[in-house]
């Protein structure tokens, strides 16, 4: 029963084995990916820039990260999309 | 001064102590060749022309110290107080610690401790003001008469000319008192330090 | 043909000297020619913890430069007539020596050993590459700490990288209670990140520093419990599958993890 006990609180998230495991998760995604979170943010900036020009979209509600599986990476973006600009950048252009 | 104190001294080393140095084992040989010091025991052997030929000198001497006149190897009366006395000496006012190598061209004396891991490798004589615990190897071209003498010598390896002995095995007592090591009938024996010992066991 | 086996980690301290000592010993013991290979040049341990300190004349780096022939500078252990020392030089730096030269170097004592056992500098830098440069086979060291966890990776990627695939994992200075009372990443957990094969683990052990302190390998020491972890790594690099231990009695986490474990 005691040992019972002590795996369901082995289990508790707010262990420092879990906190461990979960910040070691965190951070070898970005090493295995050899991509820092600052270049992430970056990433995260560039984007939105360049998207602002066709559309408009949810700044606070985008999501950008890298996926691993196993052994691939991705990249994965979640951006809300506002409302579609009319005349894109690359129509300015034209005219 | 008992004259006969210290010619009883205690052999803490013994000239290739053990199976590891002697002559059938791997490291038969001696010297710090990548020093460019020569290798006396390999000299010695028929196999030496395996032995890479090195130069007589040693290497990376400072150059901010003169030329040494040519050394005649033989020794004239008292060793401790004259055979060296027209060698360059170097003066090492701080601790050697590990990973350091003092080599030198003549005596070296050294104003603190020895380290274990490091090296002093010396033509002439040793004298450390201290606590001698890395390797020591004096006379490294070849000087028999060369000698090691410390505060507190407990080196992992004692070399002279061509004898290397090493600390033996297991507990041994630290010494108290300044000790010399110097080759007796092919032995390296160490007795405790006596001024003027020499010149005394001369004339009695 | 006899096997080169490097022993890494990537962060410093976590106990390749150690392990190196102890599995070159417990192979020795087991009747095996081994050699083992001090490669951090400038802080040189390997002979300490053997306790062959005193007997170093030549070193690696005489080796790689033709100073001295192999024969001149490999070390007799006191204790088993198969176990040889190779020194790191103490007052050089790793860039005494090359990969090419470690490549040959590898290639000459394999011809006359069973085990030629690498012992790894911390880093990634030129002593890592030296090390792993002649190896076919890896062993990564780790203890469950975030850090040392992380390196490892690295180490993992970048032996990858240099062809030497599937390395083995050795999870040192586990302490049984602290996983329990869930402060210390479990070796499950440690291999779930990982993804590679366990060689074994070591649990934390005062009797390593005594042992050391002595210059006599813990794998020596029949009551040592970090020993007996030491004495089945052995036995698994030498081809036999031997279960993981008790890390500690009637424990339940290892439990799913008593399977056989072997080396090949
Ligand atoms: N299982 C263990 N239990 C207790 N202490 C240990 C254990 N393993 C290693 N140690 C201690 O940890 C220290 C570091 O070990 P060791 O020198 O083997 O690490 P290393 O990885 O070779 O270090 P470096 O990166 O500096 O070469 C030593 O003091 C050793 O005694
Ligand atoms: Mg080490």
């Amino acid at each position: 029963m005691l040992d019972f006990l002590l795996r369901v609180f082995g289990k508790d998230s707010g262990s420092s084995r879990n906190v461990a495991k979960e910040r070691l998760r965190l951070v070898l995604v970005h090493d295995r990916a050899d991509v820092s979170p600052q270049l992430l943010d970056d990433l995260k900036e560039d984007l939105i820039k360049v998207i602002s020009n066709y559309m408009e979209i949810d700044e606070k509600a985008l999501e950008v990260n890298l996926d691993t599986s196993d052994k691939t990476v991705a990249l994965v973006a979640n951006i809300p999309v506002l409302r579609m600009k009319r005349t894109g950048k690359r129509a300015e252009k034209i005219g | 001064m008992k004259k006969d104190k210290g010619s009883k001294g205690k052999k803490l080393f013994v000239k290739k102590a053990d199976d590891r140095l002697s002559e059938d084992s791997p490291a038969k040989s001696k010297g710090t060749p990548d020093e460019g010091v020569p290798s006396m025991a390999e000299k010695k052997k028929p196999e030496k022309s395996a032995a890479p030929d090195k130069p007589d000198k040693l290497p990376e001497k400072p150059d901010h110290l003169p030329e040494k006149p040519a050394r005649k190897n033989t020794v004239e009366s008292d060793p401790w107080q004259q055979a060296f006395a027209d060698d360059n000496t170097i003066l090492i006012k701080r601790t050697v610690r590990s990973g350091q190598c003092i080599q030198f061209d003549g005596n070296v004396v050294v104003m603190g401790d020895v380290n274990p891991g490091s090296e002093i490798i010396a033509a002439g004589n040793v004298v450390v003001m201290g606590a001698l615990r890395g390797v020591v190897h004096a006379g490294a071209t070849g000087r028999e008469d060369a000698t090691v003498s410390a505060f507190k010598l407990q080196p992992t390896q004692l070399r002279i000319a061509n004898h290397i002995t090493r600390a033996p095995d297991g507990d041994y007592v630290a010494p108290e008192h300044p000790e010399i090591a110097r080759i007796k009938d092919g032995v390296v024996v160490i007795e405790t330090y006596q001024m003027g010992q020499d010149r005394q066991s001369k004339i009695g | 043909m006899g096997e080169v086996i490097v022993i890494t980690s990537g962060k410093g301290g976590v106990g390749k000297t150690t392990t190196t000592a102890n599995i070159g010993t417990g192979l020795a013991a087991l009747g095996h020619k081994v050699v083992l290979v001090d490669t951090d040049i400038g802080l040189r341990n390997l002979d300490v913890v053997l306790g062959l300190e005193n007997r170093i004349v030549y070193d690696i780096v005489d080796v790689t430069h033709g100073n001295c022939r192999m024969k001149q500078a490999l070390i007799k252990d006191k204790r088993f007539e198969g176990l040889h020392l190779l020194p790191a030089a103490q007052t050089k730096d790793k860039t005494a020596v090359t990969p090419d030269q470690m490549r040959e170097l590898c290639d000459n004592l394999k011809k006359e050993f069973d085990y030629v056992i690498i012992d790894c500098p911390a880093g990634i830098e030129q002593g890592f590459k030296n090390a792993i440069a002649g190896a076919e086979r890896a062993v990564v060291v780790t203890t469950p700490e975030v850090s040392a966890v992380r390196d490892a990776d690295r180490i993992i990627g970048l032996l990858e990288a240099a062809e030497l695939r599937e390395p083995k994992l050795i999870i040192n200075r586990l302490r049984p209670l602290m996983v329990k009372r869930g402060d210390m990443m479990s070796i499950d957990d440690i291999i779930d990140i990982l993804a590679v094969d366990l060689l074994g683990v070591v649990p934390e052990d005062e009797l390593i520093v005594v042992t050391t302190n002595k210059g006599e390998p813990a794998v020596l020491d029949g009551n040592c419990r970090a020993g007996q972890a030491y004495r089945n790594m052995a036995r698994r690099i030498a081809g036999e599958d031997v279960p993981l231990m008790d890390l500690e009695a009637n424990d339940g986490f290892v439990s799913k993890l008593k399977k056989l474990i072997g080396f090949k």
